[in-house]
């Protein structure tokens, strides 16, 4: 009761700080970030068989793009659910959902009706969900990264 | 004034953005080191690479050669497809073994293949791995002949080379040149 008092204090500062948008843009792309992020940690080598399948990267960086981008994921989920580092955390957390947005696209426009990789490695778990879909979900990510960016950059804090 | 508070939080997001980074990467490398399965930091991916057997010789089998090995009866061919993409058009030699419901088609494989008989396995698309699988498979089942025809039903079907599709239910074949 006490722990769901102060849980809801933190809170309340956080809103009054930061307002209500930014902090429930923050807490849902930090929320995603850490659920993308946990699949791709514990099946490393499924996820490096996916960004194979991008036809992307060159074989070079496959595996290093499995071992390090899960990693980063986790770390920026947290940082933006905490309020750590929010400037870089959310700069990034944008840069990325433009370079995920972008290989999707890419792939869409060339044909390649690939498994997408996002939240899961396995690969029947998205078969009948098309890259449109994708496309329209990291559509909606990004928006909200974009505006989460521009009233941290553009806000008076 | 302005000017100068966004340029502030320009040079924060930067250095905040490398402290991240090096982060995630001093971890990610570390906990992938410390796994029992370690994943290189570098491998080869080219399909070539990945289909080869512990013999160290290729699984992939060239265009060309399936089309001689299909017309002279040479090989049993497997398409790894699911049944229905089967129906809609098969390489003409080809029986279908549908990777994702193997195990229903194991007394099936054992009774049509004998052990020394040439396998050549295909699925479509470049990013395809039913037909990979399968071969692998076949291979770890003691198969020792097996190749695998990469993005194989495309090349086939482009080529011009003789497909066959199943008309409805009936399963009758129509053999197309």
């Amino acid at each position: 009761m006490i722990m769901a008092e102060g849980q809801t204090g933190f809170l309340r500062m956080r809103w009054k700080q930061d307002g209500l948008f930014p902090l429930a843009a923050r807490l849902i792309l930090g929320a995603v970030f850490i659920y993308a992020s946990i699949d791709k940690i514990a099946h490393p080598e499924a996820f490096a068989k996916v960004v194979y399948n991008y036809q992307i990267l060159p074989d070079i960086l496959v595996n290093l793009t499995a071992i390090i981008p899960p990693w980063l994921e986790l770390i920026l989920g947290f940082f933006l659910i905490i309020g750590l580092f929010r400037e870089g955390s959310v700069g990034i957390v944008t840069a990325l959902l433009v370079v995920f947005l972008g290989a999707m696209i890419f792939n869409l426009v060339r044909g390649l009706d690939i498994h997408c990789g996002c939240f899961s490695t396995r690969q029947e778990a998205a078969s009948n969900i098309s890259m449109c879909l994708y496309v329209f979900r990291d559509g909606l990510f990004l928006l909200l990264g974009l505006c989460l960016l521009s009233s941290i950059f553009l806000g008076k804090q | 004034m302005k000017t100068d508070r966004i340029a502030r939080k320009t040079w924060r997001a930067i250095w905040q953005s490398g402290v991240i980074i090096i982060l995630s990467a001093v971890v990610g490398l570390l906990t992938n080191q410390g796994r029992s399965n370690t994943l290189p930091l570098v491998a080869e991916w080219s399909p070539e690479s990945k289909l080869t057997a512990d013999s160290m010789e290729s699984l992939v089998i060239s265009l060309e050669e399936a089309k001689t090995l299909c017309s002279d009866k040479g090989a049993v061919f497997l398409d790894a497809r699911s049944p229905e993409d089967y129906a809609q058009g098969h390489i003409r030699c080809a029986q279908n073994i549908p990777w994702q419901s193997f195990d229903e088609y194991l007394d099936r494989v054992f009774n049509m293949i004998p052990d020394d008989a040439w396998i050549v396995t295909y699925c479509d698309g470049e990013t395809c791995s039913l037909s990979e699988d399968l071969a692998k498979e076949l291979v770890s089942m003691g198969y020792e002949k097996v190749k695998v025809l990469l993005n194989g039903w495309t090349r086939w079907f482009e080529a011009g080379f003789p497909i066959e599709v199943v008309k409805n239910a009936s399963c009758e074949k129509h053999r197309i040149s």
